[in-house]
């Protein structure tokens, strides 16, 4: 049985706080019933992200951004506005080939959107090369999982 | 802008990849290119430093990072050079587990590359998204077999990106036989769908266009396996060399316009490595089905057309599909997951067939186990002086193009190469500067 909900975490743990939806995926995991909720760490290649929520009815995306808000806050975006803050594989951290939302695209055009994808944005502040949170970040992901378990449970309910 | 095809210049945006930072200048005077510049910055340089004073066995988790696309092959090379400075064996039944690993990851990678990165350029779409909605059965197809490539790497591996399972001796685990039966099934439906990919991208309008006169072509040769692992390397100009000589015919040199270094044949000319050099010099060892559909296809060792790269990796998809399938049908537990290691000091280098060419490791360990010294040389920076100058020879040949098809052609031949740039699909925001 497919769980309903997934939750895939872009980033690389090798670039800082690109590896803050790593870290909210690793504080995520006690907190849900693996039978409903499919933890997936990706890299941002759109096919296996396309591919890696098959057969669930709603999808969290979790990305490290930098948007200048205030380092480890977090904030939800509209899958339809992911166009607009999307930079088409330039993403923080480094994504192959193409953005979020060309992934959210081509999911359309081959008829594979989930009922519901819903983004999670972190911010980070540090992308340089190397392993380890910033302190503000560190802290945001460990609220952020909560946050989602949260939300996930709602979603279950209905 | 102007129309005067006499001085024009061709500017590419820098780009930020997962290997570093591409872009590609292009200089035209008096009617002929004066100069093609192809930047990239290239983070593998960072974690040579990163690499320095970790323990041995942390290499081939720490360089399947370098890259999301070819993990396995910075983990296949790192395990070689490592193994070697340590004088460890593998056994066979493991080597063909690495074997099967690396056939998934090529079988992911190039599908990825001809239906998302490649094929609209032949095609006529700006983006792989546009010709999925006009092609989607064929986009669909290729996308299926993706996945068979990321199961693959899934199930030796320990998941699909950034496999985990990786070990210096080994594996840390092995798959079941009843795992290995179930892909060896996927794999069945896999080869008749890599085989179908193939006579669809033959079909494809191709450029006519050769590589420039004198470029050898390089890649690793195996006595019996069309060559993944290695074990030396050819050229066409007869190198014949094991993995110890490897530094004293090649080097990497610094130029002017790019923080990345450039691979360089000390003998001198341009080398290419990849999927068009593999097949020159191993089409005789390719699977029978892959073989057979070779030369149904009027692919020959001959080849030396870029544009057909794309053709040679739905050859080398379906070779890849082959040997997968006959290492999980002849599959049995093996008796250990890894052979036993101990640290001592030493050096070792290794190399192996990433997809987009070949890729060599050297380490060298202090007496604690320790990392001292770590040299990675990837394809891409191999490759960059020969897409230089085949673009200078490709747009030399040009020239009459309007500036729209002058962008095109030169974004399709920089893909080619599948250079990491090149991942960034249709990246080339190419601007045209006319005096």
């Amino acid at each position: 049985m497919i769980p309903p909900v997934t939750v895939i975490g872009i980033g690389n743990p090798y670039r800082r706080d690109d590896g803050a939806a790593a870290s909210v995926l690793a504080r995520l995991g006690p907190l849900v019933d693996p039978a409903q909720v499919r933890l997936v760490e990706l890299d941002g290649e759109p096919v296996r992200l396309i591919q890696s929520w098959e057969g669930s009815r709603s999808v969290w995306l979790i990305d490290a951004v930098r948007s200048g808000r205030r380092a480890g806050s977090f904030h939800e975006v509209s899958a339809e506005r992911l166009e607009e803050m999307d930079d088409h594989g330039v993403r923080l951290g480094g994504g192959h080939m193409m953005g979020l939302s060309d992934a959210v695209e081509l999911a359309r055009v081959l008829d594979c959107l989930p009922q519901t994808i819903r983004v999670l944005g972190i911010e980070g502040v540090d992308f340089a090369d190397g392993v380890g949170l910033s302190r503000e970040v560190d802290s945001g992901c460990a609220a952020a999982a909560v946050h989602l378990a949260a939300e996930i449970e709602i979603d279950l309910s209905h | 802008m102007t129309h005067d095809h006499r001085a024009r210049r061709f500017n590419v945006e820098a780009l930020t990849r997962v290997e570093g930072e591409g872009g590609l200048i292009v200089e035209v005077r008096d009617g002929e290119v004066a100069d093609v510049h192809l930047r990239i910055f290239e983070p593998p340089r960072f974690f040579e430093a990163f690499l320095r004073g970790r323990a041995y066995s942390e290499p081939p988790d720490i360089t399947a990072r370098i890259c999301g696309i070819c993990p396995v092959a910075y983990q296949m090379s790192a395990c070689q050079a490592i193994e070697s400075a340590l004088g460890v064996e593998v056994d066979a039944p493991l080597r063909d587990l690495r074997h099967l690993l690396y056939c998934g990851e090529w079988i992911e990678s190039h599908t990825l590359h001809i239906h998302l990165l490649h094929a609209p350029d032949f095609l006529g779409y700006p983006s792989g998204i546009a010709m999925a909605a006009e092609h989607r059965f064929e986009v669909e197809r290729g996308l299926q077999l993706k996945k068979l490539g990321n199961r693959i790497v899934e199930v030796v591996g320990g998941r699909a990106v950034h496999p985990v399972n990786v070990k210096i001796g080994g594996f840390y685990s092995t798959p079941t036989t009843a795992t290995m039966a179930a892909l060896a099934e996927e794999l069945r439906a896999g080869l008749d769908a890599a085989s179908e990919i193939a006579r669809w991208v033959a079909t494809f309008p191709m450029p006519d266009h050769e590589l420039p006169d004198g470029t050898a072509l390089v890649s690793l040769r195996h006595p019996t396996e069309y060559p993944m692992l290695g074990e030396r390397l050819v050229s066409t100009t007869g190198l014949d060399i094991g993995v110890e000589e490897y530094l004293d015919h090649f080097a990497e040199v610094q130029v002017e316009h790019s923080t990345a270094l450039h691979g360089q044949m000390l003998a001198g000319g341009d080398y290419l490595v990849g999927p068009l050099a593999r097949f020159a010099l191993n089409a005789d060892l390719l699977a029978p089905r892959a073989a057979g559909l070779a030369a149904e296809l009027g692919l020959t060792s001959a080849e030396r057309n870029p544009f057909r790269s794309i053709v040679v990796r739905a050859i080398e998809t379906v070779h890849a599909c082959e040997v997968a399938l006959s290492i999980a049908e002849r599959y049995l537990v093996p008796t250990r997951a890894a052979v036993p290691v101990e640290a001592r000091e030493g050096i070792g280098c290794g190399w192996t067939e990433a997809p987009r060419g070949l890729l060599f490791h050297r380490y060298e360990i202090d007496a604690n186990g320790l990392i001292a010294d770590a040299r990675i040389v990837p394809p891409t920076s191999q490759n960059q002086p020969v897409i230089e100058h085949d673009l200078i020879h490709l747009i030399g040949n040009s020239l009459h193009l309007d500036d729209a098809a002058l962008e095109h052609i030169c974004e399709q031949a920089v893909r080619n190469y599948d250079p990491c740039i090149s991942c960034a699909t249709h990246f080339l925001d190419l601007r045209v500067l006319r005096s």
